[in-house]
């Protein structure tokens, strides 16, 4: 069989010789390469989410490559920034199927922008996997057959926080700070339904402008109403300026992020004020080499990047890149967007050297583990299992 | 006589009459009208200027035609077809200008105004193309006028138009500069009254700063700038809205009320900014809302926009009913030219299909004057004239063939044809004279065959006379010898008896003898009696002969007395020729013989006397009987064989009765028929069996043949008819009487 056979049109089969900007390894200018796209923001204030995605899935590509591909193929990946507009994901999305030809979509950052470029792909049946978001409308496996999720939902991750500050510390009311926009009211949906299940009340609900620092007086909110527990939906920047002013203000109830907060931004901009900040995770703690999934995580990143340290987002790429691929291998040597998305939810359990990934016909959500960790003193993240009570 | 020998006598015997000499037909005593040829050839010149004149009408007829009908094609058609048009552009541009007024880019607009542009363009090619075919000025200088009046609000709408889609573009550029500036106020307010609000309350305005005192915090002013900045935010949110909403208001008269209530908040806003204490004036916040004042009622702000395109949006349907009437003028002149057009294309027509029918009548007309001159012609000419004529004149010849020559040929007239019958009426004078000279020598001949012929009769009759003489003999004969036998017998039957009674003296003689001494004269004695009994002998055994021919003859004669019945022949022939075969035996011990049959049942029973039948079959089978012991006597190992048959034919029944004897020698074969012939040695044979068997036959209507090789083999073949010789007979007889 030909290694130049065209996989599925209309998707591209690309030469290397033609597009010499590629970051990674060069694969041999005649072997055919199978190109992904990205549409994330890689400027602005949500940029580390999208760089990072963009690292951890260079990281795996350039693993394979480096092994010889997949089959025979290469894989490239072509990353667009939307800096977390719905609008400019719209037209990502439309240039990455329409010109670029993308066999697959991948690694996308955002509810809002994923609530945007989604119906797009689907449309056009182009597989979109391992979006960087735990909205529950993504989770839709039978009305979206396109859509292949690598971490646990939102819905997950506020359940874990319930469980832990129920069954942890034993509250009964657990206060909310989010941001006004789908991806902070996605998050306020799953919180309130967790409680419902722990038979908890939502005490203070306080919210602030998408893209603005204006927290301050939603903390002064959060205060009056005496709220001892805080789960906060909402992006690195305005959280950490609103835990720094309660930590100015002698205020400290508990503080519980979401993994979309960027866990090492946060860390980065809290300082000294983000020991004992927790966070949820949908990966496993990315500095932990003992499992071998990590090992590989760590020692691809080094090969692209020396100076790059390992962190969740990037990690959280890593994994959406090695589902890629094992996707690919499961298709076999003349894939096909159906054969792909077929392998994957026929296939049982996907055991990416330790981390195991289940789908099926009406399961899209390869992982359902949702993973505590908490700033330390030195602003590094640790891997607890519980709410140490203070 | 054979026909060559015909035509070599005819003229070998007969002398060629004379010939009349003749002139043939008087050419010079008729004119040269009277011929055939010259009537011919004028009814051909008159068919053929009748077709001449025929076509010339049809030429002309047809020509006036095609002369409308090219009117039709070249003017009123194309006519007709550029007034539909005209209609149909007209109708075009006002659904052209719409889609201008219509066009949401310039692109479109492009277009669009190209399209209304090419269709007036075409229009006016249309009418300039109707002026010059056609006389119709009057039309369409009007319809030039009504088009220049669409033409003029076509340009305006397009003008328009194309002014509101400029006026359009600003306008989007304006709508994403006035999100722009909202985003803007909203986040930079957010932040301030955030900041404002948690100072009023922490005292504390940086994260390193210690917190300002209740007392200096809860100032007039302090609590001033919170409002004011609330102000801001209000005032200005709504300023945007308003804008928003004139961006998407339609109704021109709703405009002046927004604008106030416009002018009115961002008034409201900018107050409260210039209001707020120098640190609080965000020097972004200040620059939006000079932007905001800028994007909506500044020099081509949002305002002045919006009211010039809503403006020109009524003057543009304004201009669109001002279009669609001159479009309605023009339909209705357009209307009336089509009117105009269609008259004269009606006229066309008309006049073309009333040249078209004088054509036809004057065709038709032409055409029935011929056929009435072909029947007149064909009638009085072809048929009295020439056909009748000629068919005389064939039947005269065909006569003639036939070998009649007495009828004179005579067909009247005087032209070809009468030249024609009168060298055939010479002919004929000349054939019947041959005719007759033939005659004479042909009853000549048949004279000579007739003698022939009679002579031959006569010598058959003769023949037949000397037969009949014979057979009259024979007859008598046979009747004498029965007289004969009759009176024969008696003297027979004493001369046997009493040559037996002469025998017994002859013994008793001898015993005498006995008792006499011997003596030469006893000797003697003995000697003349033993002679006696020899002598008496030989006369009883030729007596006994005698009686037996004479038996025979007096069968023979008695024949035919016997009854008819319906009899099995198949059964009476097995049973007559075993019959013949046991005598045999009784006679002779040694003969021996095999029988076999073949006997086919069809037959049936036939009517017969079946006592002289069965005499036939035991003839036949005794002499059978008797050549096969013949031939066993001299043959070693010979093994006498009988075959009888019988067969049935399509009005006869056959038998056969086949042995393996000696045979009957060729040269006897004819004669054993014959009465008292015999082959058989003293006293067997009569000679009379197969005589008798032959009448028997011939009384039943039957016959006998007999086939036969000599040493091999006899066949006797006996037929009868199936139906009997005596009904026949009788049936003859009652016919007769």
């Amino acid at each position: 069989m030909s290694r130049r056979k065209r996989y599925a049109a209309p998707a591209r089969i690309l030469f290397l010789a033609a597009l010499p900007c590629f970051p990674a390894a060069l694969p041999a200018a005649d072997e055919p390469v199978i190109l992904f796209g990205q549409s994330a923001a890689l400027t602005g204030p949500t940029s580390e989410l999208g760089t990072g995605m963009k690292l951890g899935l260079d990281a795996a590509f350039n693993e394979i490559n480096a092994n010889g591909g997949i089959h025979g193929y290469q894989l490239r990946l072509t990353s667009l920034d939307d800096g977390y507009e719905p609008e400019a994901a719209i037209v990502n999305t439309r240039r990455l199927i329409e010109e670029e030809q993308v066999f697959a979509l991948i690694g996308p950052v955002g509810t809002p922008t994923s609530t945007a470029a989604q119906p797009i792909a689907t449309e056009a049946g182009v597989p979109y996997i391992g979006a960087f978001t735990g909205a529950e409308f993504l989770r839709d496996a039978e009305a979206l057959p396109n859509v292949i999720n690598v971490r646990a939902s939102y819905f997950q991750e506020t359940e874990e926080m319930a469980a832990r500050l129920s069954e942890d510390l034993g509250f009964d009311t657990v206060s909310i700070f989010y941001q006004d926009d789908s991806y902070g009211r996605a998050g306020l949906a799953g919180l309130r339904r967790a409680v419902d299940i722990y038979g908890m009340e939502i005490g203070a609900e306080v919210s602030y402008p998408r893209n603005t620092d204006a927290v301050k007086l939603a903390l002064l909110d959060l205060r009056r109403a005496g709220a001892e527990a805080v789960v906060i939906i909402g992006a690195y920047q305005p959280a950490s300026t609103m835990i720094r002013w309660a930590r100015k203000l002698d205020y400290s109830p508990y503080f519980v992020n979401i993994s979309f907060i960027g866990s090492e931004a946060l860390a980065r901009t809290l300082g000294e004020d983000g020991e004992g900040v927790y966070v949820t995770q949908v990966v496993p703690f990315p500095e932990d080499a003992s499992l071998p999934v990590v090992a590989e995580y760590q020692a691809a990143l080094r090969r692209i990047d020396s100076g790059a340290t390992p962190s969740f987002v990037s990690f959280e790429g890593y994994l959406a890149g090695r589902l890629a691929v094992e996707g690919l291998r499961l298709a076999g040597p003349e894939p096909t967007r159906e054969g792909f998305l077929r392998s994957l939810k026929t296939s049982g359990e996907i055991d990416l050297s330790g981390f195991s990934l289940t789908y099926g016909m009406n399961d899209n959500q390869g992982s359902d583990r949702v993973y505590l960790t908490v700033i330390d003193e030195n602003g590094d993240f640790a891997s607890v299992n519980a709410i140490e009570p203070r | 006589m054979s026909e060559s020998e015909k035509k070599n006598a005819g003229p070998a015997s007969l002398e060629v009459p004379e010939i009349p000499a003749s002139d043939g037909p008087d050419a010079q005593r008729r004119s040269f009208l009277g011929t055939i040829a010259a009537r011919l050839s004028l009814i051909l010149l008159g068919s053929v200027m009748l077709v001449a004149t025929a076509s010339l009408v049809a030429y002309f007829a047809l020509q006036v035609t095609l002369n409308y009908q090219s009117r039709m094609a070249d003017v009123d058609m194309p006519n007709i077809v550029d007034s539909v048009q005209i209609a149909r552009q007209s109708t075009n541009l006002v659904n052209g200008a719409f889609r201008i007024i219509s066009a949401q880019t310039r692109q479109e607009h492009r277009v669009e105004v190209a399209a209304v542009e090419q269709g007036r363009d075409a229009l006016e090619d249309i009418i300039e193309e109707l002026d010059s075919r056609s006389e119709l000025d009057e039309y369409t200088q009007q319809i030039r006028l009504l088009l220049a009046d669409l033409s003029a609000h076509l340009a305006s709408i397009r003008d328009s138009a194309f002014r509101r889609l400029q006026i359009g573009e600003t306008l989007t550029l304006l709508t994403a500069e006035l999100a722009e500036i909202n985003r803007g106020i909203e986040s930079d307010l957010a932040q301030a009254i955030d900041d404002q609000g948690f100072y009023l309350v922490e005292g504390l305005r940086d994260l390193d700063a210690s917190p300002v005192p209740l007392e200096v915090r809860a100032s007039e002013g302090e609590f001033t700038v919170y409002r004011n900045l609330t102000v801001v935010n209000q005032q200005a949110n709504l300023a945007v809205l308003l804008l928003d909403e004139m961006l998407v208001l339609n109704d021109r008269q709703f405009l002046p009320p927004i604008e106030e209530r416009f002018f009115s908040a961002l008034g409201n806003a900018q107050r409260a900014y210039s209001n707020l204490p120098a640190f609080a004036q965000l020097v972004t916040l200040g620059a939006s809302l000079e932007q905001l004042e800028r994007v909506g009622t500044g020099n081509q702000g949002i305002v002045e926009l919006r009211r010039e395109a809503l403006l020109r949006q009524e003057q543009e349907q304004d201009s669109l009913v001002m279009a669609r009437d001159a479009s309605a003028l023009l339909d209705a002149e357009i209307s009336n030219l089509g009117a105009l057009i269609s008259g004269n294309a009606l006229a066309s027509s008309e006049a073309a299909r009333e040249s078209a029918a004088n054509g036809i009548f004057l065709l038709f007309t032409i055409n029935l004057v011929s056929a009435i001159g072909a029947l007149i012609f064909g009638y009085f000419f072809v048929w009295k004239s020439l056909a009748r004529r000629l068919t005389a004149l064939s039947g005269a010849m065909r006569e003639m063939s036939r070998g009649d020559l007495e009828v004179a040929v005579d067909v009247g007239g005087n032209d070809e044809v009468t030249d024609m019958a009168e060298a055939l009426e010479k002919f004929r004078e000349y054939a019947l004279e041959v005719q007759r000279l033939n005659l004479v020598e042909k009853l000549a001949q048949e004279l000579d065959a007739k003698n022939e012929s009679l002579e031959a009769t006569l010598k058959k009759l003769e023949k037949a006379q000397q037969q009949i003489i014979a057979e009259e003999k024979l007859a008598s004969l046979g009747q004498l010898a029965a007289g004969i036998a009759h009176e024969i017998k008696n003297p027979l039957n004493f001369i046997g008896n009493f040559s037996e009674i002469a025998m017994e003296f002859g013994k008793e003689i001898e015993e005498l003898l006995g008792e006499i001494e011997e003596s030469d004269a006893r000797d003697d004695i003995r000697e003349i009696t033993e002679d006696l009994g020899k002598s008496l002998n030989k006369i009883r055994d030729h007596s006994k002969r005698a009686d037996n021919i004479v038996r025979s003859m007096l069968e023979h004669s008695r024949g035919g007395e016997g009854e008819w019945r319906e009899t099995d022949l198949n059964a009476t022939l097995k049973q007559y020729v075993e019959l013949a075969y046991h005598s045999m035996r009784a006679l002779n011990t040694g003969f021996n013989m095999d029988l076999a049959t073949d006997l086919d049942p069809d037959i049936g029973p036939l009517e017969v006397v079946p006592q002289d039948i069965s005499r036939v079959f035991l003839n036949l089978a005794t002499n059978a009987c008797q050549a096969l012991d013949d031939k066993r006597k001299k043959e070693e190992g010979f093994e006498p064989v009988i075959a009888i048959s019988s067969r049935k034919l399509e009005n006869e029944a056959e038998f056969v009765l086949r042995d393996n004897g000696p045979g009957i020698p060729k040269q006897i074969r004819d004669r054993i028929f014959e009465p008292f012939f015999t082959t058989k040695e003293g006293t067997k044979g009569t000679g009379l069996g197969l005589s008798l068997t032959t009448d028997i036959l011939v009384r039943h209507g039957g016959s006998i043949s007999v086939d036969s090789e000599e040493g091999k083999f006899t066949e006797m073949r006996i037929r009868l008819p199936l139906q009997s010789a005596r009904k026949s007979e009788e049936a003859a007889q009652r016919e007769h009487e």
